[in-house]
């Protein structure tokens, strides 16, 4: 038996463990493999491989029950995720139900979650813009949080490296708050985005930009992509049901299958981790200990380091229910300030209009990306009363559409012949940057417990006063470019929507230059326990205003070479 | 769902009907397929006809063809509130009366033109707090959602997006800037 026990520690080590599989821990791992490192990685959710595990990729609307529509029992028993826009009949077994992993709400927050091999990455919307250093050094200029340990420079190389594989589709716009990339050709704006792209131009004088959103969607050098096993984006819309193509980037269809084979890489799904061992002799972590989600068994692995990646909120929940002598308030949490600063995403609000103009125009065809507005608030000075800014969405859209207030053969002839174009819409959504917060903050419930008797998690995150005058500011400047542009009938909201909807959470983890005021260094360790590195939304120190994770994509990388240079140490 | 299919499968065999047992309808049979709604088998059979007229067979198949009131049913009974399927099931309920007392005769016996009437000017009908009222608006409710489907369930059919206007899970490049002027699609006639 002693035996039997030495050899399944010894089938239990790896030379490194990601603790998840989404964007950043997929990454971790096929660079991990890819400079040959065996790895285990490590998922709490059911495996879901590229092609097979796709149940509605092909499902024609006909094919689905209710047309798309969830029931009205799923919805009143998951209010949550309910919420969420994609949580739709063709998606919803990607999503966390709420009755499934319920967590306490000392606020509202809107948790979304996806757990199973790929995690987030089959349902993200593949928007990847990338951070100047305008966003890096926001917290040293205007004074909040601490000052990010690393600049565009330290990072700039990693971005190229993730978006050449990764594939995304932009055009050099040349703007210095969204620096170029390595662009596959871009997705053409339509005829009325342009119109609008070249009337702020004119009536802002080149301050304020509308470009084509850069998006991780293969179009073009497909030759290069085919190594992968992926081929051109199919402008199908239906990413959220994992695509038959690979068109966009997933866990599934690129990082994960390319890690496998190297040869280096081992997955073991169902595997819902309790905490991360802490060797106190040596003074690092040697290893993760796991409860089978089916199971409930306990099973541990070991390894020389470990790459935290289990999604934002879930990496602080790891870390804050690792406790050992040395660590009896969260692992490396020397500072108290492990799950501190959580912030996220303002996407409360929201502008529309119709435009009379263009009017013997339409589209065809599909795309998968739109407009795109960087920041132009408070970038290369303070201008409001509010700190920072935000980016917005944007899109032109029209259609030709039936009438059908008739009945019988003639409503029967106007839908099968739609041929009515009303005026283009035009709509804009806001993505405000918000101030990290001491008070704002993820906690370990008290007494509640999953059902693998792994603490709840606590949720107390909010807006402020700086967030309502951002979005005041966002609905009087989109309204006024909007009327500048000559757009009318022009409607505003403010949904008042709870944090985490906009599914942009960050921080609690984040880095800084020292161990006092931060959790993690310039590469991603843990100051007090270097050999744990967390690269996901979790070591956010200001969360800026783009779509976060081709960031996490580039930490990521660059954190797993790190790790790795330092081993031959 | 598995349920469901079971359910209109022994329909089939058994001639259209399941029984269960009801103390509210002694002498129409509820059918179990649609387990949150207290609909019977004439009751659906109203509905075929009400969704007939709104959308008729012709040169190409209308709702009845396409099984269309057991998909109103199926939306009902799956996607709306308690509150609202109690409207809607009232609305249906009450449909047969109001047809007596506003045209005349029972819907069955009324011509294609008068049907289509009755249907148009149900659904513009406006409620109050008066049991009248009420009865009004849940009609109107009734039609309305009976509209709705009607029209989403003939255009989202199979028939329809295989035969009649394919639909393309592969829509093809966009275009930002096409001339409406240079689409030409030949027309369909219904």
């Amino acid at each position: 038996m002693a035996n039997l026990n030495i050899r399944s520690k010894q089938e239990r080590t790896y030379q490194a463990i990601v603790i998840g599989s989404g964007i950043s821990g997929s990454w971790a791992a096929k660079e991990l493999c890819d400079l040959g490192v065996k790895t285990l990685m490590i998922e709490r959710g059911r495996n879901v491989e590229h092609g097979k595990d796709y149940p509605t990729t092909t499902m024609l609307p006909y094919e689905f029950e209710h047309r798309g529509q969830i029931p009205q029992k799923i919805q009143e028993e998951n209010p949550v995720i309910s919420r969420c826009y994609a949580f739709r009949e063709d998606a919803m077994h990607f999503f966390v139900k709420d009755t499934e992993h319920p967590y306490v709400q000392e606020k509202p927050f809107d948790w979304i979650r996806g757990y199973q091999v790929g995690g987030k990455s089959l349902l993200w919307a593949r928007q990847v813009q990338r951070w100047s250093d305008f966003d890096f050094e926001g917290p040293a200029r205007d004074g909040f949080a601490v000052d990010w340990p690393i600049r565009y420079k330290d990072i700039e190389k990693w971005y190229s490296h993730v978006e050449k594989f990764a594939g995304v589709s932009g055009f050099k716009d040349g703007i210095d708050t969204l620096p170029d990339g390595e662009f596959l050709p871009g997705y053409e704006l339509n005829v009325v985005e342009k119109y609008f792209a070249e009337q702020l131009k004119k009536q802002y004088g080149g301050d304020r930009h509308m470009i084509s959103a850069r998006c991780a969607h293969i179009h073009g050098n497909a030759e290069y992509y085919a190594a992968q096993g992926r081929t051109l984006c199919q402008n199908r819309n239906l990413c959220q049901r994992g695509c038959p193509f690979g068109g966009y980037f997933s866990s599934n269809s690129s990082t994960i299958p390319w890690a496998l084979k190297t040869g280096n890489l081992t997955i073991r799904p169902d595997a819902v981790v309790h905490s991360i061992i802490y060797d106190e002799e040596k003074g690092k972590a040697k290893g993760v200990r796991i409860v089978d989600r089916l199971t409930k068994e306990t099973e541990e692995f070991y390894a020389d380091v470990i790459f935290l990646n289990a999604a934002a909120i879930n990496s602080n929940l790891v870390l804050l229910n690792s406790t050992s002598t040395r660590f009896p308030n969260g692992l490396g949490n020397d500072s108290g300030l492990l799950g501190k600063y959580v912030a996220f995403h303002n996407y409360r609000a929201g502008v529309s209009a119709q435009y009379e103009g263009h009017s013997e125009y339409t589209t065809s065809g599909g795309r998968p990306t739109s407009g795109y507005f960087p920041r132009f608030r408070n970038v290369y000075k303070q201008e409001t009363d509010f700190l920072r800014g935000y980016a917005a969405g944007f899109s032109a859209n029209r259609g030709a559409r039936s009438n059908s207030d008739g009945i019988g053969l003639e409503l029967k002839n106007n839908l099968l012949n739609p041929d009515q174009y009303g005026l283009w819409s035009v709509g804009s959504h806001m993505m405000g940057e918000t101030i990290p917060k001491e008070s704002n903050y993820v906690a370990l419930d008290p007494s509640l417990k999953d059902e693998w008797g792994i603490p709840q998690l606590k949720i107390s995150v909010d807006y402020d006063d700086n967030d309502e005058k951002m979005v005041k500011d966002y609905i009087e400047q989109m309204s006024e470019m909007f009327t500048k542009a000559g757009f009318v009938n022009i409607q505003t909201r403010d949904d008042h929507r709870a944090p985490g909807l906009d599914i942009h959470e960050m921080g609690g983890v984040r880095m800084g230059r020292d161990p006092k005021t931060s959790m993690l260094n310039a590469n991603h360790q843990l100051h007090a326990v270097p050999n744990v590195y967390v690269t996901d939304g979790a070591s956010m120190t200001s969360t800026s205003t783009q779509n976060p994770s081709l960031t996490y994509m580039a930490f990521a990388a660059r954190a797993a070479h790190h790790a790795v240079a330092e081993s031959k140490k | 769902m598995n349920r469901r299919i079971a359910l209109r499968h022994l329909a089939l065999i058994s001639g259209g009907l399941v029984l269960i047992p009801s103390c509210d309808f002694s002498s129409d049979d509820i059918l179990a397929a649609y387990e949150n709604l207290k609909v019977t088998a004439s009751q659906k059979a109203l509905l075929g006809v009400i969704s007939d007229t709104i959308i008729p067979a012709g040169e190409i198949k209308g709702a009845l063809n396409l099984e269309v009131p057991d998909f109103i049913l199926v939306m009902v009974n799956d996607c709306f509130t308690k509150e609202n399927q109690d409207k809607f099931t009232a609305g249906l309920a009450a449909f047969p009366t109001y047809s007596l007392k506003i045209a005349g005769k029972k819907f069955d016996a009324l011509s294609v033109k008068e049907k289509e009437e009755l249907i148009l000017n149900g659904t513009k009908l406006e409620g109050d707090e008066t049991p009248e009222g009420k009865e009004r608006a849940n009609i109107s409710y009734f039609l309305n959602s009976t509209k709705r489907f009607t029209i989403q369930g003939y255009m989202a059919s199979e028939y329809i997006q295989t035969e009649i206007i394919p639909y393309s899970l592969i829509p093809g490049e966009y275009n930002g800037a096409v001339l409406i002027s240079d689409l030409q699609k030949p027309r369909i006639n219904g």
